[in-house]
């Protein structure tokens, strides 16, 4: 295990700069990087093109040397052959052999990690379940589509259990189911404690998953920290609730004015997301066994990638519903306690569900398929006190769901 | 081991399935089961298995050595596409990777070789027994004692003309021809007579006979085997029909053994063979050859002409030590060790430059090394007298290139010592202290060096930089 004091990676004044023919300096692309990542982070590196993301990653990796420096992974050297026994890479592109079908691409590298052949063999068939492409594991990689190619460049990069993730652009050239996949696999082995490194342009992604991020721009560091810390709107509340009368929303809307003095500035069904409609036409494709030669993203999370304590996650289909579902349980489930004090939002929330409950009971089969223009969008302007913000978060995510943050409406909403 | 056996596994899988290794497959194939229904030789069995071992083994080789160079493609392909990110950021030290990729490559270099050694084997066995002349006692006994044999070969003691030499020179003295010769070298006037003594030893007048003793000849001394004794002779005078007879004793009665009166009817200035049972060969592996300058045949005429036996046309006795099988596999032993060094001579190239420089570099280093020999000669020729390095243009260039050659020289095999193919094909011994050699050269020293230096390369180099 990773002792807690020592951060997973540490770079101290990392610079890099590639040099011409005549060994002039040509680019710098890192310039006096500071980084340190704990063990058990889910840590997202952004930036625009050119910004030393990648050159960053390849430092980590021993495949360029520093200018100038010192890098240490695990508290070691990254050419440390032991510390990169304990990494799992996914780079932008597929590197993988064209000439290799896909069980022996996973049976090579598990080789070069020095695992029993028992162990390959068992841990390519559950990788290959996991991504989807069992039905085409006798295929080269030549013939996937970039999308299967970097189905399979996630199983090799997992084919260790790693202990520490990087992912470069791991959703790129991914279908969305497969985008979610790497999502899910990614909140998964955090929530087992492995240590992540994220690099995306695909924001959404990262603020999906990540932690903690850092911004680079020209090489060099520009902004950093959590991420629920730098993206948090502390002038808006929002709550989700099924679907309102208009008299309800009425009531709902003197109920605030009276307690808040403030309006409600905007009320609306709240459109599902493209992603999980997508996610639900293939998941009733699947269930129908329509044939495809691409990825079926049916397959079961590898035993031993699962976290050990938790055993709701039992597939991925299940976490990809599981994520895309509000389950018809959770508005009968009690809320955890939550340590801060229960403040004036709960008392609207509670009276929010006083008078909705019996539209509740009706609705109880709508909740079983939430993809559905019956839920309602709720958002208020300063109408809370700011101490209680943390609080009513909770609060609501403890009655909604985690998926409430999904259902945030996007700025085209109209009240 | 488990990584340089995975590496090593990649390469063969990519070898085959790109295609590389499958074109050199069928090429090879296509040269060994062509040549037997194209080849003629000189019309005998003989000449037609000859034929077939030195041209499809000489195929053979050269696919594979240009299969070996064409391989090394892997390595710049892995740079180039960028593989490499995924292996070096796998928990193996870089040493291994270059190592597998060489096992890789020589792996599949031993399958092809052993494949065309079994086919070889196959189609001579083939011939011998379909060819039109094979029926034929006098033929199939020569392809069985002359090529599908192993053969080894004991040159003649030199006659010890010393004393004739010293005696010669003190009466030399004594009769004071040496006085008043201010440049007198009694060495250099002892060396020219044994020159005179030497030449005169050579040359075997009409009716007169020489001796030539061999020893350690090795062979199983019964009867039914036969020893041969090779040599070629020349005239001094003309021969009407360029034929000459002669008579050779072999056997030593002092010794016990049974004489056997060989009379030859022989051609000049040709290599010929002389069979004997080889029970002439004394308990003590000594044989005793007396070659009688005297026509046997009666009613033939003879010109009284001095033969003569030149110094550098050694007379040799061969015997047999070992079968053809053995003798084929030693001489693709050796073929195996040019390819291990060819093997790590492409990794080298690849860790410097990417495709085609790698494989033009590894290609003009598989040419140096097969006409090493040649280029040596060519600058000892060149550079035999005093060339000053700065007397012109021509001779700077030349002293450039000889010394930089030089340089080379310590790394650069030379493929023509351990050539055994003109062995195997005359049905000589590849003898195992030749293999050996070839093994210690190529192998353990040439190889390991530059299987070495690979690894100092690929240690040193970024690959993920992309200025190269």
């Amino acid at each position: 295990m990773v002792k807690q004091d020592i951060p997973v990676v540490q770079t101290v004044g990392l610079c890099k700069s590639f040099k011409d023919f005549w060994r002039r300096p040509r680019v710098e692309a890192v310039k006096d990087l500071n980084l340190e990542i704990q063990p058990g982070e889910v840590f997202g590196l952004l930036g625009p093109n050119g910004s030393g993301k990648t050159t960053t990653i390849k430092m980590l990796l021993g495949l360029l040397y520093p200018t100038r420096g010192r890098i240490s992974l695990f508290g070691r050297s990254p050419s440390d052959v032991a510390v990169k026994a304990r990494i799992g890479f996914l780079p932008e592109e597929s590197y993988l052999y064209r000439f290799l079908v896909a069980h022996e691409t996973l049976d090579y590298f598990g080789s070069l990690f020095r695992l029993p052949r028992r162990i390959r063999k068992d841990r390519t068939e559950k990788l290959l379940d996991m991504v989807g492409l069992r039905h085409e594991a006798k295929r080269p990689i030549g013939e996937y589509s970039k999308g299967m190619a970097r189905r399979i460049g996630l199983a090799q990069a997992l084919i260790n259990d790693p202990e520490f993730l990087i992912l470069d652009e791991p959703t790129s050239g991914l279908d969305p189911v497969g985008a979610r996949q790497i999502k899910d696999v990614i909140r998964e082995l955090g929530r087992k404690g492995k240590t992540i490194l994220l690099s995306s342009h695909v924001l959404s992604d990262v603020e999906d998953v990540c932690d903690r991020v850092t911004i680079l721009y020209g090489g060099q560091q520009r902004a950093a920290g959590d991420i629920s810390e730098l993206l948090r709107n502390r002038d808006v509340t929002q709550f989700t609730t099924p679907a309102l009368s208009t008299e309800t929303i009425e009531q709902l809307g003197q109920l605030v004015r009276k307690l808040e003095k403030k309006d409600i500035l905007e009320v609306s069904n709240p459109r599902t997301k493209l992603e999980d409609y997508f996610l639900q036409i293939v998941e009733e494709a699947q269930r129908a066994n329509i044939r495809t030669s691409g990825a079926r993203a049916s397959g079961e999370m590898p035993e031993f990638l699962k976290v050990a304590a938790d055993s709701t996650t039992d597939t991925v289909i299940d976490t990809l519903i599981e994520a895309t579902t509000i389950p018809a349980t959770e508005e009968t489930k009690q809320p955890s306690p939550v340590e801060e004090p229960v403040d004036r939002t709960r008392e609207i929330v509670e009276s929010l569900l006083k008078q909705s409950a019996d539209d509740t009971a009706n609705s109880e089969d709508e909740m079983a398929n939430p993809i559905t223009s019956s839920d309602t969008n709720v958002n208020t302007d300063e109408g809370l006190p700011k101490t209680s913000h943390r609080a009513d978060s909770a609060v609501i995510d403890e009655l909604l769901g985690p998926s409430a943050n999904d259902n945030r409406p996007s700025d085209g909403d109209k009240p | 081991m488990t990584c340089i056996w995975a590496v090593a596994r990649q390469m063969i899988a990519e070898g085959i399935r790109m295609k590389i290794a499958f074109v050199f497959l069928v090429l090879i194939g296509v040269v060994l089961v062509g040549l037997p229904f194209s080849i003629e030789g000189d019309g005998s069995v003989a000449g037609a298995v000859q034929s077939f071992i030195s041209y499809s083994l000489l195929a053979s080789g050269f696919f594979l050595s240009l299969l070996t160079i064409f391989m090394s493609r892997s390595l710049s392909d892995d740079f180039v596409n960028q593989n490499l990110f995924l292996i070096v950021s796998k928990p193996i030290p870089r040493w291994q990777f270059i190592l597998g990729k060489w096992a890789g490559m020589t792996l599949l270099n031993l399958a092809f070789l052993s494949f065309a050694g079994l086919s070889v084997y196959g189609m001579v066995r083939y011939i011998q027994s379909s060819h039109p002349t094979a029926a034929n006692e006098r033929d199939a006994r020569e392809l069985h004692e002359e090529v599908l044999t192993a053969r080894h070969a004991r040159k003649y003691i030199e006659p010890d003309l010393t004393a004739l030499v010293e005696q010669e020179f003190e009466k030399n003295l004594e009769l004071g021809i040496y006085a008043n010769r201010p440049d007198f070298d009694p060495e250099a006037m002892k060396l020219s007579i044994f020159r005179k003594y030497d030449a005169r030893w050579r040359l075997v007048p009409p009716r007169d006979s020489r001796v030539f003793n061999f020893d350690s000849v090795l062979c199983n001394r019964s009867k039914d085997e036969t020893i041969q004794l090779r040599y070629k002779a020349e005239v001094t005078g003309y021969a009407p029909d360029e034929v000459f007879r002669a008579v050779f004793r072999f056997g030593d009665p002092l010794k016990g053994t049974p004489l056997y009166d060989v009379p030859v009817r022989h051609t000049i200035r040709r290599y010929h063979l002389v069979r004997a049972p080889a029970d002439c060969v004394a308990e003590d592996h000594t044989l005793k050859v007396t070659f009688f300058n005297e026509n046997p045949f009666a009613e033939e005429k003879q010109a009284h002409n001095l033969l003569e036996i030149r110094k550098g046309d050694d007379v040799e006795v061969l015997f047999a030590v070992g079968a053809f099988g053995w003798n084929l596999v030693r001489m693709l032993v050796l073929m195996m060790c040019k390819l291990m060094f060819l093997a790590a001579v492409s990794i080298l190239s690849a860790t410097v430059f990417s495709f085609p420089v790698a494989c033009l570099t590894t290609f003009t280093i598989y040419v140096l090394a097969s006409v090493r020999r040649f280029l040596e000669e060519s600058f000892d020729f060149l550079l035999g007298s005093d060339v000053k390095l700065f007397d012109s243009l021509r001779d700077f260039l030349l002293q450039a290139t000889a010394q930089v050659y030089a340089m080379l020289q310590w790394l650069l095999p030379d493929f023509g010592r351990f050539d055994a193919l003109e062995t195997l094909v005359n049905g000589r011994n590849v003898g195992l202290v030749w293999v050996l050699q070839g093994v210690a050269d190529l192998v353990i020293l040439k190889t390991v060096v530059v299987l070495g230096l690979a690894i100092l390369l690929f240690y040193r180099r970024e690959v993920a930089e992309t200025s190269f």
